[in-house]
C-alpha cells in the first residue's frame, strides 16, 4: 500500500490521467492474462473508448513499440537478412516516431496515425509478420510460456494490425495457458505486460520453441530486446525530439524526480528490492519521460521487480499472475508508483544521470545477458562480485546492446555479440533465433561499441547538435549542418575532446533550441519531466502540444509499457551494476528461474544455445566486474557517440541528404526516411540508422515549419543574382545552393574574363574550366545576349579543336536556342558544325533531314555550310576522294570535326579499293587520295604514315620492281581489319580521358 | 443558321440531343452514336446544337435534371462545352473540353463488354486528333507553344491501351495506331511509333489480316515510310506495295501518298515507273529523276534534286534519291560501254578513265581523274559494275559477262 501511496504521489504529480492509464494497462494486462483473446481483441480494437480502451490503446502503443522491438528482435535473429533487419529497424523507428508524434496528439490518434502511415508500417509489418510467423510457430510450441509473450506479440503485431491478428490468436491463447502454467512465465508475462510485450512475444516465440526454460532465458533476452526496442523507441523519441537530449532529459528527469519520489517509494514497498526497484524505477523514469505516463513504467518495473523480487513482489512473476487474476491493476499501480520512485532511486543511486537512460537500456540488455550468464551458473548463485562482473559484462553488452537496439535486431544481435565478445558461447541461446546474423551483428556492434565508447556524447553536445540543427531553415541547410556536425563530433571523438569540450559554449552553432534544452534539462517533477520530453517531441513534431496532453498520456502509457520492458531490464542491470547483494539475489533467483527454464529448453533441444548463453552471460559478468556506474555512463556516451559517429559516416550522410530531401515538406514522410535508412543500412548500422533517423526526425521537425515553406516558396526571379565579384579568373564549381552574388561576376567582368581565357596560353582543361564558370555566371544572372553567344561559341570551338564532343554538344544545343532567340552570332558556322556533327557522328537520317531542311537559302550559300553539305554528300556516297579534298580545304573548324571521321572514311576507302583495284595500287596514290599528307613538302612522310596506317589495318604491302610500295589489293581484301583504337577508353569516349586531353592540349 | 433561335427551341434541341444520346447508348447503336460525337463534321444539326447551347447557357442543369442524362454527364457536359467553344472558334478550350469528354467516354467504353461502340470511339479518336491540330494552330498563332497534339498523342496511347488487350475490341487497335502514327509523324517524334508497332506486330493474339482494310493500308503506309527513313528498302517496298495493293483505287490522293514513297524505293532497287503512272498521280517531281536514270544523266539528276530539294527533304526521300546517283553513273558507264562495243567489240570491256571524265564533261560535271577513279571504284565495290580497275593504266576492265548487273529489286550492296 505504501506503494499505492507512492503511486498516489506519482499520480498527483503525473495527474489523474496517468493513474488511469496505469490502471488501464493493468487491467488490460489482467484481461490479457485472464482472457487473452478478449484482451487482445480490445487492445487491438478497443483503443478508442473507456479505461480499458485506454489500456488497450496503451497496449497498442506497446504493441507499436513492440513491433519495433519485435522487428529488432527479429532483426537480430534474422540479422542475416539485412533487408528484413533494415525494415525492422525502420519499422521500429517509424513506430517510435509515429508514437511520439501521435502520442503527443492522441492515444487513439496514435494508433490511427500508425495505421495512417500504412506504407511505413506495412513494410515494417511485413518483416515483423515474417518474424511473427516464426514467432507464432514458436509460440505454438511453447504455448504456455509464450502466451504472455504472445500477448505481447499480439500487441506488437496489433500495431501492424495484420500481425496483431495472427499473433494475437496464438499469443492470447498461449498467454492464457502460459500464465497458469508457470510463474516465471507469468512473471515474464507481467514484464511483458509492463513493457515490451511484443518484444517478449517475439523472443518468446523463439524461446517457446525451445522450451519453458528457454523461454525464461529468452525472456531475459527478450526483455533485452524489448529494451533495445525501447531504446530504439527512446532513441526515436529522443531523436524525434532531440536525439541527444532525449536520453539526457530522461536521465535528468528521472534523477530529479526520482530523487524526490524515489525515497518514498523505496520506503513504501521495495525496501528489500530497492536496488532492483531502483533500477526498475530508473527504467520507468526513463520510460516515463518518453511515455510520460508513470503508470506504464511502473508496471514494467513491477514486472521486473516481481521477477527479481519474486518473494517480495510475487506480483512480479507468479504473483503477477495471481494479481492479474485478482487485482492486477492495483499491483500494477503499485509497481508503477514504485517504479517511478525507483527510477528516482536509480537516479539517486547512480549519479550519472545522463548515463542512466542509456544505462538502463544497456542494463536491460545486459540484464538479459546477465540472466543468461546467471543461468549458466544458476544453481550456485554467483557471489555478488561475480554478479557484478556479469553486470559489467552486461554493461559491455549494453554498449553493444545500444547498437543492437538501433539495429532493431537487438536481441539476437546484442546477445550474440555479448556472448561472442565475452564467452563466445552465448550464441546458441539466442542463436536459436538468429545466430549467424547475430554474429555479424555482434562484430559490427562490437566495433560500434568500441567506436562509441571513445566518443561519449555529453548531454551538452547533444544540445549543441540540436541547436545547430534548429537553426536550419531548410533541408539543405539541415543536411549541411548535419555534415558539419558529424565532422565536428567525429573530430572531437577522435581527439578525445568530445566529453571534455564545453559544447554549450561551442561557437559554431550559436542558436540553441531553448525549448528542447529546457525540456531536457529541466527536472521539475518526475512526471512533468517525463511528460516534458514528450511534450517537446510533440511540440517539435506538432504545432499543438497542449491539445494532446491526454492523448499524450495515453501514448505515454503505451510507451511506458514498452519502456517498462526495457526498464525492467534496466532495473536489473542497474541492480547488477550496483552489485547490491539483494539485487543480486533477486537476480540470481531470476537467474535460477531462467536456468531452470534453460535447462528445460535444453532438454527441448536448444540446450547448446542456452548453455552458451549462460556461459556468455558469465563471461560478460566477469568482464563487467570492474565496470561501475561511470562505466555505464561511458558506455552510454560511447553508445551515443558511436551512433553519432555512425551518423557521420559518408553513407549516412548521403542517406540523410536524400532523406531530408524527401522529407522536405511532409511530416508524414518522416517514416519514409527511416525506411530508406534501414533499407540502406546493413544490420550493423543500426546505430547509424537510429542516429540518422533521429537526426532526420529532428531536421524534419525543425524543417516542418518555416524551412519547408521556404523551400516551396522559392522565387526564382529573386534568385537571379547580380554578381559583384571582380575576379577575372574563377574556377568552375557546380552549384549546390543558391549562388552567392559575391562570387558571381557581373557582365563586364565576364567579358574581360572571356578575353582573358581566349588569350590564355594554358591548356584546354584550364580554359574549359574557366569557360564553364563564365557560363555558370551567365546562367545564374540569366544573361542572354551576344556575350552569352560569344562565350558558348568560344567554348564550342575550343571543344571542337580538342575533340571534346560532349562539351561541344552542350554548347551547340545552347547556341541553337540562343540563335533561335534571334541573338546574333556565327550562326552559319555553327550550322555547318551541326550538320557535320549529325552527318559524321550521329548518322541519323531523320536528324540529318531535319537539319538540312532547316537550312535557309542564305545558309546554303555560306561557305561553311556548303562545305558541310558537300562533306555530307561525300560521306553518303562514300566518295573518299571528295571527302579528303574537302578535308584539305575545310573552312573554320570543319576540319576538326571531320578529323573524327577520317579513320572511318579511310578504312571504308581502303576496303573499297582492295575490292575494285587489281592487281596492285601504289601506296603513294592511296596516301594522296586518303589525305596522308604531312605538312612538309613532298609526301614522303605522308607516304610513311600511310604505310604505317595500312599495315596497322592489315593491308598487304609489297614493293614492286621499281621499288615503289604497292598495296596488294586482292591479298588485302581478306586481311583488312579495323584495329582497336589505341586510345580506347573503358567508357567509350577517348576524348574524356584526362591524359589524352592534357597531351593534346599541351602539344 | 437562322439568326434567331428561341429559348424554347434551344431547349428543345438540347433535350433532343440528350435523348438521342441516351437512347443510342441504350440501343448500343454505334453508328448513330458516332454521329453524335463527330464534332468537327460541322453538320447543320451540330451547328444548330452549338448555337442552342450558346443561347441556353445552362445545359448542365438540363443534364442534371434527369437521371438518364446525368449518368452520362461526364461525357456530355464537357462535350457541350467543346461544342460551344468550337462554335465560337475557341479551339484550345474546345480541345480541352473534348479531351475531358473523351476521357469519360473511354471510361464508359471500357465497361461495355462488346465492341459496339468502336465506331464511336473511332470518331472520338479522330476528333481529338483533328481538334488538337486545330488547337495547336491556334496556339501557334498566338505565339504559344503548341502542345495539344502531344497531349492528344498521350491520350491516344491511353485509348490504345484500352483496345490492345484480348477480345473483340482489339480490332480497333489498328485504327488508333494509325491515328497515333499521324500524330507522331506530324510531331516529328516517329521514334515513339516503335512501341506501338511492336505491340501490333509481336502480339499474335490477333491476325493482322483481320484488321479492317483501311487500317491495314494506313498502317502499312506509315510503317513503310518508317522503313524508308531507315533505308530498309526491301521492307519499305513490301509495306508500301501492300498498301498500294489494298488501297481503294478510288482514293487517288491516298495512292499518290503511297506512291510518293514507293517510287523512290522502287527506284533505289532499280525499278523505274512508267511515265503514265507519274503523270496520273501527278508525281512529276520524279519524272526528271527517272529520266536521268534512264539516260545516265548525272546533271539532270542533280538538277532535279536541287529543284525539289525542299519537297524531298520534307517527305524524307531526299537521301534515298540522292543515292540514285550511283545508278546514274552505272548507266553512264554502260552507255560508254555500249558505244565502245559498237565501235570495237574487242576492246569494249576496257573503259578508259578519260572517257568517263570526258563524258562527264559533256554533262558539265567537272571532275578530276581521282574523283572519277573513286567513283568507278565505288561502282565496282557496290557491284554495279563487274570488273576491276587497273590503276596503272587508268582503265576499268569490265567483266565480259554481264558487266552491269541489274539490281532486279535488290538494294545496292552497301
Amino acid at each position: 500500500m505504501g506503494f499505492e501511496g507512492a503511486y498516489d504521489d506519482m499520480m498527483n504529480q503525473g495527474g489523474v490521467t496517468d493513474t488511469r492509464t496505469t490502471l488501464d494497462p493493468k487491467s488490460s494486462l489482467e484481461h490479457h492474462t485472464v482472457d487473452p483473446s478478449h484482451a487482445q481483441n480490445p487492445s487491438y480494437y478497443a483503443p478508442p473508448s473507456g479505461s480499458e480502451p485506454a489500456s488497450w490503446t496503451s497496449y497498442n502503443l506497446d504493441q507499436h513499440s513492440d513491433p519495433r522491438s519485435v522487428p529488432q528482435a527479429s532483426a537480430g535473429t534474422v540479422s542475416s537478412s539485412g533487408a528484413t533487419n533494415i525494415e525492422y529497424a525502420n519499422y521500429a523507428t517509424y513506430p517510435n516516431n509515429d508514437p511520439y508524434g501521435y502520442g503527443n496528439t492522441n492515444y487513439s490518434g496514435y494508433y490511427s496515425s500508425y495505421q495512417q502511415q500504412p506504407n511505413q508500417p506495412y513494410p515494417q509489418q511485413q518483416p515483423s509478420q515474417t518474424y511473427g510467423q516464426p514467432a507464432g510457430a514458436y509460440q505454438s510450441t511453447g504455448a504456455p510460456h509464450q502466451p504472455i509473450s504472445s500477448f505481447q506479440n499480439a500487441g506488437s503485431y496489433a500495431g501492424p494490425t495484420s500481425y496483431s491478428t495472427t499473433y494475437y490468436n496464438p499469443g492470447d491463447y498461449q498467454t492464457s495457458g502460459g500464465y497458469p502454467s508457470a510463474n516465471y512465465n507469468n512473471t515474464q508475462a507481467n514484464s511483458w505486460n509492463q513493457g515490451s510485450y511484443a518484444n517478449y512475444g517475439h523472443q518468446y516465440p523463439n524461446y517457446t520453441a525451445e522450451s519453458n526454460g528457454a523461454y525464461n532465458a529468452q525472456s531475459a533476452p527478450a526483455t533485452s530486446v524489448q529494451y533495445q526496442q525501447d531504446y530504439k523507441q527512446w532513441a526515436d523519441y529522443y531523436s524525434q525530439t532531440e536525439v541527444t537530449c532525449a536520453p539526457g532529459t530522461e536521465n535528468v528527469a528521472s534523477t530529479s524526480t526520482s530523487n524526490l519520489a524515489a525515497p518514498p517509494v523505496l520506503a513504501s514497498g521495495y525496501s528489500a528490492p530497492n536496488s532492483q526497484q531502483l533500477s526498475a524505477s530508473t527504467a520507468p523514469s526513463s520510460w516515463r519521460p518518453e511515455s510520460g505516463l508513470s503508470e506504464l513504467p511502473s508496471v514494467q518495473p513491477s514486472a521486473p521487480v516481481n521477477n527479481v523480487h519474486e518473494g517480495y513482489w510475487k506480483q512480479g512473476g507468479q504473483g503477477f499472475q495471481n494479481y492479474t487474476v485478482s487485482s492486477t491493476q492495483s499491483n500494477f499501480q503499485k509497481p508503477l508508483d514504485l517504479n517511478p520512485i525507483s527510477g528516482s532511486f536509480q537516479n539517486q543511486q547512480k549519479p550519472e544521470v545522463p548515463q542512466q537512460p542509456y544505462v538502463p537500456y544497456a542494463t536491460s540488455h545486459q540484464v538479459a545477458q546477465t540472466y543468461h550468464l546467471s543461468l549458466p551458473p544458476p544453481p550456485p548463485p554467483p557471489p555478488p562480485q561475480t554478479a557484478a562482473p556479469p553486470f559489467d559484462s552486461a554493461r559491455v553488452s549494453n554498449v553493444q546492446i545500444p547498437t543492437n537496439p538501433r539495429i532493431s535486431s537487438n536481441l539476437s544481435a546484442s546477445l550474440p555479440k555479448n556472448s561472442n565478445a565475452s564467452v563466445g558461447v552465448t550464441k546458441p541461446a539466442y542463436i536459436g533465433v538468429s545466430l549467424p546474423k547475430t554474429n555479424d551483428n555482434a562484430s559490427s556492434h562490437a566495433a560500434a561499441d568500441s567506436s562509441l565508447k571513445p566518443g561519449m556524447l555529453p548531454k551538452s553536445l547533444r544540445g549543441y547538435v540540436e541547436r545547430a540543427l534548429a537553426r536550419c531553415k531548410d533541408d539543405r541547410q539541415m543536411s549541411a549542418c548535419q555534415d558539419i556536425l558529424k565532422e565536428v563530433i567525429t573530430k572531437a571523438s577522435t581527439d578525445g575532446t568530445l566529453s571534455t569540450r564545453d559544447w554549450d559554449t561551442e561557437p559554431l552553432f550559436p542558436l540553441p533550441n531553448v525549448d528542447l534544452i529546457n525540456d531536457s534539462t529541466t527536472p521539475s517533477s518526475l512526471i512533468k519531466n517525463r511528460r516534458s520530453p514528450i511534450r517537446r517531441t510533440k511540440s517539435r513534431w506538432e504545432p499543438l502540444p497542449e491539445e494532446k496532453p491526454v492523448e499524450k498520456q495515453l501514448c505515454y502509457t503505451p510507451s511506458n509499457v514498452k519502456h517498462g520492458g526495457p526498464i525492467y531490464n534496466n532495473e536489473r542491470d542497474k541492480q547488477v551494476s550496483t552489485a547490491r547483494p539483494e539485487n543480486k539475489e533477486n537476480k540470481f533467483s531470476n537467474l535460477k528461474f531462467y536456468l531452470g527454464n534453460q535447462k528445460e529448453t535444453n532438454k527441448a533441444g536448444l540446450r547448446p544455445a542456452k548453455r552458451q548463453h549462460v556461459g556468455d552471460g558469465r563471461i560478460g559478468l566477469n568482464d563487467g566486474d570492474s565496470s561501475s556506474d561511470s562505466d555505464k555512463e561511458q558506455s552510454l556516451t560511447a553508445y551515443y557517440a558511436g551512433a553519432i559517429a555512425l551518423a557521420d559516416s559518408p553513407e549516412e550522410r548521403k542517406r540523410r541528404e536524400s532523406r531530408s530531401k524527401r522529407f522536405e515538406r511532409n511530416h508524414g514522410s518522416r517514416s519514409a526516411p527511416n525506411l530508406t535508412k534501414t533499407k540502406s543500412v546493413g544490420g550493423g548500422n543500426l546505430y547509424t540508422r537510429r542516429a540518422s533517423a533521429s537526426v532526420l526526425a529532428n531536421s524534419n521537425s525543425l524543417d516542418d515549419g518555416a524551412a519547408s515553406r521556404a523551400v516551396e516558396d522559392i522565387d526564382w526571379d529573386s534568385l537571379t543574382v547580380k554578381g559583384t565579384c571582380q575576379e577575372i579568373e574563377k574556377r568552375y564549381l557546380r552549384l549546390t545552393s543558391a549562388p552567392d552574388p559575391a562570387t558571381v561576376r557581373p557582365e563586364e567582368v565576364l567579358e574581360r574574363a572571356l578575353v582573358f581565357v581566349q588569350d590564355s596560353p594554358k591548356n584546354y582543361l584550364y580554359k574549359c574550366d574557366q569557360l564553364k564558370s563564365i557560363r555558370q555566371d551567365l546562367t545564374v544572372q540569366r544573361i542572354h545576349n551576344e556575350l552569352t553567344v560569344k562565350v558558348y561559341e568560344t567554348h564550342a570551338r575550343l571543344a571542337i579543336e580538342v575533340g571534346d564532343l560532349s562539351e561541344y554538344n552542350q554548347c551547340q544545343s545552347q547556341l541553337q536556342t540562343l540563335y533561335a532567340e534571334g541573338i546574333k552570332g556565327q550562326h552559319m558556322e555553327f550550322a555547318a558544325y551541326n550538320l557535320l556533327c549529325v552527318i559524321l557522328h550521329s548518322n541519323n537520317n531523320r536528324d540529318l533531314l531535319s537539319a538540312m531542311s532547316r537550312l535557309s537559302v542564305e545558309a546554303r550559300k555560306d561557305v561553311g555550310v556548303k562545305h558541310a553539305l558537300a562533306v555530307r554528300a561525300a560521306v553518303t556516297s562514300g566518295n573518299y576522294v571528295l571527302f579528303f579534298k574537302l578535308y584539305k580545304d575545310a573552312p573554320n573548324l570543319n576540319t576538326c570535326l571531320m578529323d573524327l571521321y577520317v579513320e572511318k572514311m579511310r578504312y571504308a576507302a581502303v576496303k573499297c579499293m582492295t575490292r575494285s583495284y587489281r592487281p596492285t595500287l601504289p601506296v603513294s596514290y592511296v596516301a594522296q587520295v586518303l589525305g596522308f599528307q604531312s605538312t612538309d613538302e613532298k609526301n614522303t612522310s605522308g607516304l610513311e604514315e600511310c604505310t604505317e596506317w595500312l599495315k596497322a589495318h592489315g593491308a598487304c604491302l609489297a614493293t614492286d620492281s621499281s621499288g615503289e610500295m604497292m598495296l596488294d589489293a586482292k591479298a588485302s581484301m581478306a586481311s583488312l581489319f579495323m584495329p582497336e583504337p589505341d586510345d580506347a577508353v573503358a567508357h567509350g569516349d577517348a576524348s574524356l580521358a584526362v591524359n589524352d586531353f592534357l597531351t593534346r592540349s599541351l602539344s | 443558321m437562322a439568326s434567331y433561335m428561341s429559348m424554347g427551341e434551344a431547349h428543345r434541341r438540347i433535350t433532343d440531343y440528350l435523348n438521342r444520346f441516351v437512347d443510342v447508348i441504350s440501343y448500343q447503336d454505334g453508328t448513330s452514336l458516332k454521329h453524335l460525337l463527330s464534332l468537327s463534321s460541322e453538320s447543320p444539326s451540330f451547328l444548330a446544337l452549338a448555337d442552342a447551347l450558346n443561347l441556353f447557357q445552362d445545359a448542365n442543369r438540363l443534364i442534371k435534371q434527369a437521371d438518364k442524362y446525368s449518368q452520362y454527364a461526364e461525357i456530355v457536359a464537357p462535350l457541350f462545352r467543346a461544342m460551344q467553344s468550337y462554335r465560337v472558334g475557341h479551339l484550345v478550350e474546345s480541345y480541352q473540353a473534348f479531351e475531358k469528354s473523351a476521357n469519360a467516354f473511354i471510361q464508359e467504353f471500357r465497361n461495355w463488354e462488346s465492341a459496339w461502340a468502336l465506331e464511336a470511339l473511332y470518331v472520338v479518336v479522330y476528333e481529338i486528333r483533328i481538334l488538337a491540330e486545330k488547337a495547336d494552330r491556334e496556339l501557334a498563332s498566338n505565339g504559344k507553344t503548341p502542345e495539344k497534339l502531344k497531349a492528344a498523342g498521350s491520350f491516344l496511347m491511353k485509348v490504345f491501351g484500352v483496345l490492345a488487350g484480348k477480345g473483340p475490341k482489339r480490332v480497333g487497335a489498328l485504327y488508333v495506331t494509325c491515328q497515333l502514327f499521324k500524330v507522331y509523324f506530324k510531331l516529328g517524334t516517329v521514334h515513339l511509333c516503335r512501341s506501338v508497332i511492336r505491340s501490333i506486330e509481336t502480339a499474335r493474339i490477333f491476325d493482322f489480316e483481320e484488321f479492317p482494310v483501311r487500317d491495314k493500308v494506313t498502317y502499312m503506309y506509315y510503317t513503310g515510310r518508317l522503313e524508308v527513313l531507315n533505308e530498309n528498302f526491301p521492307a519499305a517496298d513490301h509495306k508500301l506495295s501492300y498498301a498500294l495493293k489494298h488501297c481503294d483505287p478510288q482514293s487517288e490522293a491516298n495512292i499518290r501518298m503511297i506512291l510518293k514513297y514507293l517510287v523512290p524505293v522502287k527506284l533505289s532497287i532499280g525499278i523505274l515507273p512508267k511515265k503514265a503512272l507519274l503523270e496520273k498521280y501527278t508525281l512529276v517531281e520524279y519524272s526528271d529523276i527517272v529520266l536521268a536514270m534512264k539516260r545516265g544523266d548525272l546533271r539532270l539528276l542533280r538538277h532535279a534534286l536541287e529543284e525539289h530539294e525542299d519537297r524531298f527533304l520534307r517527305s524524307g526521300v531526299y537521301l534515298v534519291l540522292e543515292k540514285l546517283e550511283l545508278q546514274v553513273y552505272q548507266r553512264l558507264v554502260k552507255k560508254i560501254y555500249i558505244i565502245q562495243k559498237q565501235k570495237d567489240p574487242s576492246k569494249a570491256h576496257q573503259i578508259k578513265l578519260e572517257m568517263i571524265v570526258k563524258a562527264l564533261k559533256w554533262l558539265e560535271m567537272e571532275m578530276d581523274l581521282d574523283e572519277v577513279e573513286c567513283i568507278m571504284s565505288i561502282l565496282i565495290y557496290k557491284n554495279l559494275v563487274k570488273g576491276y580497275f587497273a590503276h596503272k593504266s587508268k582503265v576499268a576492265v569490265l567483266s565480259k559477262q554481264d558487266p552491269f548487273p541489274k539490281l532486279n529489286g535488290k538494294p545496292i550492296n552497301s
